[in-house]
């Protein structure tokens, strides 16, 4: 188990009690939970925290782990959207109904977060009445429910899920996903039979060790050692079989690693103990064996649960899209499943709805947000011809649009297939466990040979044995635990910090790590646009400017309106109306006021004066015969950001500015940072090249991003960040995902990285320490079994304790 | 001492027995989910949760003990 999470560490006052994010300025929502009144950030954290504690199940909050994510602000009825997995046909894609007439389906849920979770999820479904079974799987983020479809609907299911903060779609059962159960299972299998092997045979070992001290009859010797033969022979042939495997597919290329010394001393140590079973000569190791097995298997066991559970936790970009069109179809509007559209058929998109397909405008005029590409928040205006993606959301009026196909030929399907491409691209930097194994084995080899030749000389009798001690002295047990152990603790840590370690080997790589990447827009920023100045332009004030700006832009999607939504608007306007592309337009008194783009002003006041500068993104705000004022808007630095880019440059990393956008923005907001390497315009490709080009050059390269735009660059980078409220593509790529959005998570990580290699150079150190010394001893023939049996697991011991300071 | 030609073949086979009964749990998915069960031993020290969670909240409200 994870601590809970401390909430007395954040300041209350700041953070949302549901989500964990900063509450913004001016947002003043609570939720009275368990008798106490806790903030919320935001309107949808409100909704599901005053879900949670009015149907008493208060304690989730006491009992989680993990902030939970911040819900999706649906413009549309999430029941809606969700009834077209009431139509049979969709359904029966994957429910499956049994002999009592109740239908079970299995749902893939985003948004878990800790076991807290399951039990919400379980309670909170469990309790409806018609569901006579729900139960969640947090490793496979799957939700197993059963019901009476006479009282209950698909679509309710779903509808109560989106309610509770969770997303959910039909689970498909994907190979990646199976095979990944499958080699779960078999790890634990094979776990479970070493230690219960290597309690037999422990304890016949125990006899045998206390034989050789104090004297032993020669037919029990025997007795116990063909009793412990059988065991570890199974255990080596079911159990130790990955390591086999392992180290013979890379010796066919060539490559030395770690499970190839670790082969050599199981396979040789239990061949010499079976050979001195069958002869009655000589020593056995099987103890050794056994033990040794059970241990590196454990190791391995808890570094890919680690990171496995987080494997299959996110949803791809596909789930971001709605599950129900309206389409026309003759001559009706009919709102219709997604995957069921054709290519040619004309589907409506409201305002605020997000783009299901890619499709051609045919008719209405608009702007879509299109951040999934480009990581702007600012709109792109479309019209009529104008081609709108699949996954971008549209922000100003309805439109209607041709599709031009199906979901596998989108841009955003596109983008998706370039992220697994990046994947393979990706560099892999040798692990340091098996630098060391190819330096190891050759020395290994060299001493083995010649400890042999040298007693073939002196005593030809004892030379099989003693050489064969030698190897198994040298059993690389702590060598090959060393980096296991270390990177397992650390992740255990960072976990605890909030930060999710997902990627293999992604510790390795960061502490390697020589430049540091940034992302811009919803990286270094906030990702939403704030007001920065406002420069007046005629006698009214700074307040009353805002105030007549907010009464303008209340009813509006735009992005824009968002930085004036926790304005007190001022009073008594009426008839806002939209001109799609450039600005809004109210009355007050039968007066007229304008807030828009200079031109929209200049038509209702010709005297309006040109933009200040092109650093910020400005608004013009007049009525009839007045230029009241410019109003500069930007996305605002993380306040924490400077902070980390500065610590980030003392610990010798070169920072780096990668950003999709084009306008002055990039170099300003570096400036004012210290980073002076920019590229920004970037496309995701452009991304890509760039760290490509870095890495070509020699250079470790971490990422830092979060929108689904950034995905391909954080799989081709070599360690990579994502940071909060990064969509769930973005997410599934980075190694490290930092869940609660502050950056200063980035130093700790680099810390505990650096932190991780240290510990693990010292295991190193030490494992080797002991080889130099017990090799010598063993080759002159100094080492009985028990003792080879005691240092060995002496110095396992040691270089998993030292493993386990990281967890502090 | 010649007990031990007895004894130990039993260990013996208890052990196997053991292995037996740990792949059987295995394999019909016990351990699948390890985070949950660790995590539910603590859950079931809680209050007896509302018997029906419901969309409507009246209905809910009455039930609640």
């Amino acid at each position: 188990m994870y601590p809970a999470i401390d909430t007395r560490a954040l300041d209350e006052s700041q953070a949302c009690y549901h989500c964990g994010e900063p509450i913004p300025h001016g947002v003043d929502l609570s939720v009275a939970i368990g008798g106490a009144v806790r903030p919320m950030c935001c309107p949808g954290c409100r909704a599901v925290a005053d879900l949670i504690a009015h149907n008493g199940l208060e304690n989730f909050y006491q009992q989680r782990t993990a902030y939970n994510d911040r819900p999706l602000q649906q413009e549309s009825a999430a029941l809606e959207q969700y009834r077209v997995y009431d139509d049979p046909q969709l359904a029966a894609t994957f429910t499956t109904t049994d002999d009592a007439g109740r239908v079970s389906a299995s749902l893939l849920l985003g948004g878990i977060s800790c076991a807290a979770c399951t039990w919400l999820i379980e309670q909170s479904l469990a309790g409806l009445p018609g569901v006579t079974l729900a139960l969640v799987n947090l490793q496979q983020a799957r939700l197993d429910i059963q019901f009476d479809p006479g009282q209950r609907q698909l679509s309710e299911l779903f509808a109560r899920l989106e309610a509770l903060g969770y997303r959910s779609r039909p689970f498909q059962t994907s190979t990646a996903r199976q095979q990944s159960m499958a080699e779960y299972r078999t790890d634990l299998r094979r776990l479970a039979v070493a230690g219960l092997g290597m309690m037999q045979v422990g304890m016949f070992a125990i006899a045998l060790h206390a034989g050789d001290i104090q004297g032993i009859d020669l037919r029990y010797q025997a007795l116990l050692r063909w009793v412990s033969l059988p065991v570890a022979a199974f255990v080596v042939l079911y159990c130790a079989r990955p390591f086999f495997t392992s180290a013979w597919r890379h010796l066919k290329q060539g490559s030395l690693v770690m499970d190839l010394p670790v082969a050599l001393a199981i396979g040789l140590a239990f061949l010499a103990s079976a050979w001195a079973t069958i002869s009655g000569t000589g020593q056995v190791y099987f103890d050794s064996v056994v033990m040794f097995t059970f241990l590196l298997l454990l190791g391995r066991f808890l570094e890919r649960r680690v990171r496995q559970r987080q494997l299959f936790t996110w949803l791809d970009a596909e789930s971001s899209l709605p599950s129900a069109v309206v389409v026309r179809r003759d001559d009706q509007w009919l709102t219709v499943a997604r995957v069921a559209l054709h290519a040619g058929e004309t589907v409506l998109i409201k305002a605020g709805e997000t783009v299901p397909v890619d499709a051609t405008v045919c008719q209405g005029s608009s702007a879509v947000k299109e951040d999934t590409f480009n990581g702007e928040h600012l709109p792109r205006s479309v019209a009529a011809g104008d081609t709108v993606y699949a996954g971008t959301v549209n922000v100003e009026g309805a439109l209607q649009a041709n599709v031009l196909g199906d979901y596998r030929d989108s841009r955003l399907a596109a983008l998706q297939r370039s992220v697994d491409v990046a994947q393979t691209v990706k560099p892999r930097l040798a692990k340091l466990a098996d630098r060391m194994a190819s330096w190891f084995v050759g020395r290994l080899l060299l001493v083995t040979s010649a400890t042999a030749l040298v007693w073939l000389q002196l005593a030809p009798e004892k030379a099989f044995w003693i050489t064969l001690s030698v190897l198994v002295i040298s059993c690389p047990c702590a060598l090959a635990l060393a980096t296991p152990a270390a990177l397992t603790s650390a992740a255990s840590a960072l976990r605890a910090r909030g930060v999710i370690v997902r990627g293999e080997n992604a510790l390795e790589s960061l502490w390697d790590c020589t430049h540091l990447l940034f992302d811009k827009t919803g990286t270094l920023t906030e990702g939403a646009l704030t007001i920065a100045l406002v420069q007046p332009l005629g006698d009214i004030g700074q307040q009353e400017l805002l105030a007549i700006a907010a009464a303008v832009q209340r009813y509006s999607n735009h992005p824009v309106a968002q930085a004036f939504a926790s304005i007190p608007a001022a009073s008594n306007f009426e008839h806002v109306s939209y001109q799609v592309g450039a600005g809004l337009e109210a009355r007050r008194n039968s007066v007229t006021y304008r807030m828009g783009s200079a031109q929209f002003c200049r038509e209702l006041v010709p005297e309006f004066p040109g933009i200040p500068d092109g650093h910020h993104y400005w608004i013009g705000l007049c009525r009839e015969r007045a230029p009241l004022a410019w109003i500069g808007l930007d996305d605002s630095i993380r306040p924490e950001a400077g902070d980390v880019i500065n610590s980030v440059r003392r610990m010798g990393l070169q920072v780096e500015l990668l950003t999709g956008d084009s306008s002055g923005q990039g170099p300003l907001l570096a400036h004012a940072l210290g980073i002076e390497t920019i590229n920004s315009g970037q496309t995701p490709q452009q991304k890509m090249a760039r760290v490509q080009h870095l890495q070509d050059n020699g250079a470790v390269v971490a990422m830092v991003g979060d929108g689904l735009n950034d995905a391909p660059v954080l799989g081709a980078a070599h360690a990579s960040f994502a940071v909060a409220g990064a969509t769930d593509l973005a997410r599934s790529q980075a190694d490290f995902v930092i869940v609660g959005g502050d950056l200063h998570k980035i130093i700790e990580t680099l810390h505990k990285a650096r932190q991780c290699r240290r510990v693990v150079r010292q295991n190193f150190t030490w494992a080797l320490v002991y080889n130099l010394c017990a090799i010598p001893l063993a080759a002159m023939g100094l080492v009985p079994p028990w003792a080879a049996a005691i240092g060995m697991s002496l110095s396992s011991l040691l270089v998993v304790a030292n493993s386990l300071r990281l967890n502090r | 001492m010649d007990s031990l030609y007895l004894l130990i073949p039993i260990a013996l086979l208890f052990c196997i027995i053991a292995i037996k009964l740990l792949l059987w749990a295995i394999n019909s998915g016990q351990y699948d989910d390890l985070d949950k069960e660790a995590w539910r031993i603590l859950a079931d020290d809680q209050p007896a949760t509302p018997s029906a969670v419901d969309d409507e909240k009246s209905a809910a409200a009455s039930k609640k003990p």
